[in-house]
């Protein structure tokens, strides 16, 4: 709908109009002059003083001096009373012309045909002056009301914006749609941001016992109107109608008249109790407004039209109350992760602290020769590696972790990466193979120490996967634009059903014996990596049995390379 | 190059020199640990728990070695490593959280010699603060005739030449500016902003990259096993770092 629907409607003044005095309430209010019945009697005392004034001088007066006096008369009636006083004056003008003015005088005879002329020539122009009088004093009088409505819309627009807060807009809507429309209570629902669910946003009745839509079917119907975006109400009988989806809230007739051709009678032609207007912004639903009375609603074109414009305003309403609470929602999220943020570098430090602690102290007294100490050492530096990889799991997760991809050479990288897992990997084999092409360096593009982090993932899963007596191969090679570590294992290899879920966080293997460490985070994180600098990181069977994994990043070529320096 | 240091300077094995190192750690534990894994390295040990404190100490008693804690609550980190290297030579080794990667290089450019991250064993702070104390009081100084020898390298300088187990081992000019810079610094962490400027002179850019290209090469000829390089120490995402093992 548009607020500018109302004001092709008022092409036909019709019979309702109001006054114009503007009191809230009062608007819409059927068409009657509330000019006393003293003035009617006034009036009619007047055409008859004149008439008798007249009568004392008939014989020197000729037709057009009386026509002239009695047209005086009338249209003063009409002007200051109405079109009913006038023609009413008019047709007794008439004939108190013909029975006292025109031979034979106190007969219904006319002898002159001209005389007719007269006749007929005088009513005619009481009549059609009656009537441009009362036409002229009607436009007035709906441009006058038409300007109380534009006021109080664009007073109601002003206090919208203004109020402080979008709850309280939306609370002034309602009282200001009660009292326009002249209705016990008003009630505006808007739909939750991301949800389905309906609630109730603003309320406003003359008191807190008249009955809202309590009953359970019209909480219902306040469900349907949101859903379909039609109209409904619900008669004085308790029983609901819904307006035909065909005719929706949108076309051009004023509310409910389109029901009118769906229903033969209409909606409002039954008496109702409540009505559900959908309110939409932009072709969307953003809510409903609903309007009751306990003893029937009573809407008249003038007051739809006005209800249609202020369901506008609920319907901007509702949307700015969603609108804020959007930005709060945001603004909650931002809070929540600096939080988070706060809390893990909290962990991190408190943790960390007491750890070093430990650790050390059990490394003091395992040198003394304590086996006992060696454990709680071990056990300090497990329980440290799953706090880093929990805060490295948490930190990727939440998009914080920043790579920061750059030339590297890949032996470097096994290097480091072997010096890193050495004091875990004691007494293990681990073959490495590096394919060169000559005496080219393998050169690609990646973090290193991200793509460290991930390639010591994979050795020390391979290392706590597979027997002891197997060795671990580490292989580099270029692989078309791709840079591919391989580390291959022994072990019992992932059966078909698990190769997804392998990279999955807190993933362990059903068959991980239990004292393998680690909370399955290792592969997540390595995969976490190595895709957020473009590589990525897959798992293939091996022949022979065994596993697979490989970390590809982008290879780069060094072809300008002046190795002679 | 030839080091200038006398050639009477060849103390070998020296029994430990009387040597000072502050710790500058706002939590008491850590100072605990710090001084029970550093006695018998350190004839005494100054503790600072503020960042402001460390500073005055380091200027008053000149420590031969300073232990500095990233995480104190009074000061940024990098800005107290600056303000000890302007009033004191001595090493700094830095304890860190691994998280703080990318805070490293800044550090050592700010002047920080090494880093240990949190939790370390006393095993591995004590071999760091050892290395340093002995370079720093000039135990690791080159032979007479000026040359280093490490395992079955020997490199001189002031030929120069390279041997690896008796056989000549031919350096472009690149990779021989490179190694003096490395073991000019023995033993500390060398960015690779900072072997750039060594090596090429001022500036950044492309030819960066090419700093890893030149340490593989000169791995390829120093290293026993190039992929498992005993000499020349990658420091993950800040440098490298050349390193002696001590003379027996």
């Amino acid at each position: 709908m548009s607020i500018f629907d109302w004001s092709r409607s008022r092409r036909s003044p019709g019979p309702s109009v109001s006054d114009g005095t503007g009191a809230v309430g009062s608007l819409g209010v059927p068409p009657a002059h509330h000019v006393g019945g003293i003035a009617v009697i006034g009036w009619i005392i007047a055409l008859i003083a004149v008439t008798a004034g007249m009568l004392a001088v008939r014989a020197r007066l000729n037709e057009a001096h009386v026509a002239l006096v009695f047209l005086l008369v009338i249209l003063g009636a009409s002007a200051h009373v109405g079109r009913t006083l006038g023609l009413g004056l008019a047709t007794a003008a008439f004939l108190l012309f013909d029975w006292y003015f025109l031979p034979p005088y106190g007969a219904l005879i006319i002898t002159n045909p001209l005389d007719w002329v007269v006749l007929i020539a005088f009513f005619g122009t009481s009549a059609v002056a009656a009537q441009l009088l009362y036409r002229a004093r009607a436009q007035a009088d709906a441009a006058q009301a038409r300007t109380v409505e534009i006021d109080r819309l664009a007073v109601l627009g002003a206090e919208t914006l203004n109020a402080g807060r979008a709850e309280e807009a939306l609370l002034a809507v309602a009282a200001v749609i009660r009292g326009t429309v002249g209705v016990d209570w008003c009630e505006v629902y808007m739909r939750e941001p991301g949800h389905t669910r309906i609630v109730l946003a603003a309320r406003s009745s003359g008191d807190q016992a008249s009955d809202g839509p309590s009953v359970v079917a019209e909480g219902q119907l306040v469900h349907w109107v949101a859903e379909h975006g039609t109209e409904a109400t619900v008669l004085m009988d308790g029983t609901s109608r819904v307006a035909s989806s065909l005719h929706g809230f949108d076309g051009p007739s004023v509310l409910g008249a389109s029901i009118a051709q769906s229903e033969g009678e209409g909606m409002f032609a039954e008496p109702s109790r409540v009505l559900f207007l959908p309110l939409r912004v932009r072709d969307r639903i953003v809510g409903v407004l609903t309007i009751g009375a306990a003893m029937g609603l009573d809407l008249s074109a003038s007051r739809r039209r006005v209800l249609r414009a202020l369901s506008y305003y609920a319907a901007l309403g509702v949307e700015r109350v969603r609108l804020v609470r959007d930005a709060e929602h945001a603004e909650a999220l931002r809070q929540a992760d600096q939080l988070k943020n706060a809390v893990l570098a909290s962990v991190s430090h408190d943790l960390r602290t007491p750890l070093t602690t430990i650790k050390a102290l059990a490394n003091a007294i395992a040198a003394s020769g304590d086996a006992r100490a060696a454990t709680i050492e071990e056990e300090a530096d497990r329980l440290n590696g799953f706090v880093e990889n929990l805060l490295d799991l948490s930190r990727i997760q939440a998009g914080g972790h920043r790579s920061d991809p750059g030339p590297n050479e890949a032996e470097d990288l096994v290097g480091a990466a072997l010096q890193r897992v050495s004091g875990r990997t004691a007494g293990r084999d681990v073959i490495v193979t590096v394919s060169t092409d000559g005496d080219a360096p393998l050169v690609g593009r990646f973090d290193f120490s991200d793509t460290l982090r991930a390639l010591v993932n994979l050795l020390e899963n391979a290392y706590k996967y597979s027997p002891a007596a197997s060795p671990i191969e580490l292989s580099v090679c270029r692989e078309a634009q791709w840079l591919a570590f391989m580390v291959a294992d022994r072990g019992r290899g992932v059966p078909d059903a698990e190769r997804d879920r392998i990279f999955q966080p807190f993933y362990r293997r059903p068959d991980a014996p239990p004292d393998v460490g680690g909370a399955g985070l290792g592969l997540s994180i390595a995969r976490s990596l190595a895709v957020a600098q473009d590589g990525s990181l897959t798992y293939e069977p091996r022949d022979g049995g065994g596993s697979v994994f490989t970390l590809r990043v982008p290879a780069l070529d060094l072809s300008d390379l002046e190795t002679n320096g | 190059m030839v080091r200038d240091a006398p050639a009477a300077v060849v103390p070998s094995p020296s029994p430990p020199r009387p040597s000072s190192v502050l710790i500058i750690d706002d939590e008491p534990q850590i100072r605990r640990v710090v001084r029970a894994a550093l006695e018998g390295e350190a004839t005494s040990l100054l503790e600072a728990g503020t960042g402001a404190g460390g500073v005055a100490l380091a200027a008053a008693e000149h420590p031969d070695l300073i232990i500095l804690d990233l995480g104190l609550p009074d000061a940024d980190g990098q800005a107290i490593c600056r303000a000890l290297r302007e009033r004191s030579r001595a090493p700094i080794v830095v304890l860190t959280a691994r998280h703080a990667e990318a805070e490293k290089i800044a550090l050592f450019d700010a002047g920080a010699d090494d880093y240990v991250t949190k939790p370390f064993s006393s095993e591995e702070l004590r071999a760091r603060v050892r290395a340093h104390l002995r370079r720093a009081s000039g135990a690791l100084r080159p032979e007479a005739d000026g040359s280093i020898t490490v395992g079955e390298v020997i490199i001189d300088f002031s030929v120069p030449a390279v041997t690896r187990a008796g056989s000549d081992v031919h350096l472009t000019r690149t990779e021989w500016d490179l190694l003096r810079a490395l073991v000019d610094h023995d033993g500390r962490t060398m960015t690779h902003a900072q072997l750039f400027r060594a090596v090429w002179g001022n500036g950044s850019g492309d030819a960066q990259q090419y700093l890893r290209v030149y340490v593989r090469n000169l791995r390829q000829k120093l290293e026993l096993d190039p992929v498992r390089p005993r000499l020349i120490v990658t420091e993950p995402g800040v440098g490298y770092r050349f390193v002696r093992a001590p003379r027996p």
